[in-house]
């Protein structure tokens, strides 16, 4: 079960990497799908079932479809993947960074990968991680109501900014 | 430092480094502010899961609410952006000229 930290811990890694490097935002996109994915599975690993169930849902379901169709606004007839010769360049630094980083930080440790903890064992459904998302509902309901609060003005905001008549904020389109 | 500390900071670092050389479109910036509120969530629901302290599992879920604030206002400037300069080139946003 430790090895299968360690495989989503390395695809985590070369996600993050094909984001960082400079690809063209299809392809940005799909990597952070990827980092997405393998850091849910890192957080089922670990014991958790419902923040990855919240994480897939919000993040890969509603904010990154919105990225996905807001890619067509940065449309170009050749988009750079990672086979470009510039994103080569980025990917092998980060690589090497990455890599150094790890050699000096991490070889205190046994190994490369060290010791990784994990709940092996059973599978449950209702986790520890469900509870503390109650508590946001019982004890935390003022700030729930807050984070509310804060997303209907934040679609106010937006509306107000992309209106395009005399008044919104693009005066001149 | 342990690995998934490790992992989760380094996260945190290439998405930080990914926005500060950006090379052409906004989009591609914001989607590396995305993956740094990524490893921020990692990191908050980790340290959840792994002291077992199972309140601050409330973190990871404001945070993610207010990230979806940030994102949709990026996405709304990179709209203006593609309205008034007709791309999202970040070589068009010069009328500062400083």
């Amino acid at each position: 079960m430790s090895y299968l930290v360690c495989v989503l811990l390395f695809g985590l890694m070369v996600g993050s990497v094909g984001v960082a490097s400079n690809p063209s935002p299809y392809f940005a996109a799909m990597g952070l799908v990827m980092v997405s994915g393998v850091g849910c599975g890192v957080l089922i690993c670990f014991g958790g079932s419902f923040l990855p169930l919240v994480f897939f849902l919000i993040y890969l379901g509603g904010m990154m479809v919105v990225f996905a169709f807001s890619a067509a606004l940065s449309a170009e007839p050749y988009p750079y993947g990672w086979g470009n010769r510039s994103v080569k360049m980025y990917v092998a630094a980060y690589v090497l960074g990455v890599g150094c980083a790890w050699k000096v930080l991490l070889g205190k440790w046994s190994g490369f990968w060290g010791g990784i903890l994990d709940e092996s064992g059973e599978l449950l459904v209702l986790r520890g991680d469900m509870m503390g998302v109650a508590a946001m509902h019982d004890v935390g309901g003022w700030m729930l109501v807050l984070g509310g609060l804060g997303l209907l003005l934040t679609l106010f905001v937006v509306l107000e900014l992309v209106r395009g008549v005399s008044r919104g904020g693009l005066r001149t389109v | 430092m342990t690995p998934i500390q490790m992992t989760f900071s380094t996260n945190f670092l290439l998405g930080l480094m990914g926005l500060t050389f950006h090379r052409t479109h906004l989009l591609s910036a914001l989607l590396r502010l995305e993956s740094m509120m990524l490893s921020l969530f990692l990191a908050t629901s980790l340290w959840a899961l792994q002291l077992s302290t199972i309140n601050i599992a409330t973190v990871p879920m404001l945070v993610l609410a207010f990230s979806a604030c940030s994102a949709s206002s990026g996405l709304r400037l990179l709209v203006a952006t593609a309205r008034t300069h007709g791309s999202d080139h970040m070589q068009n946003l010069n009328l500062l000229q400083c």
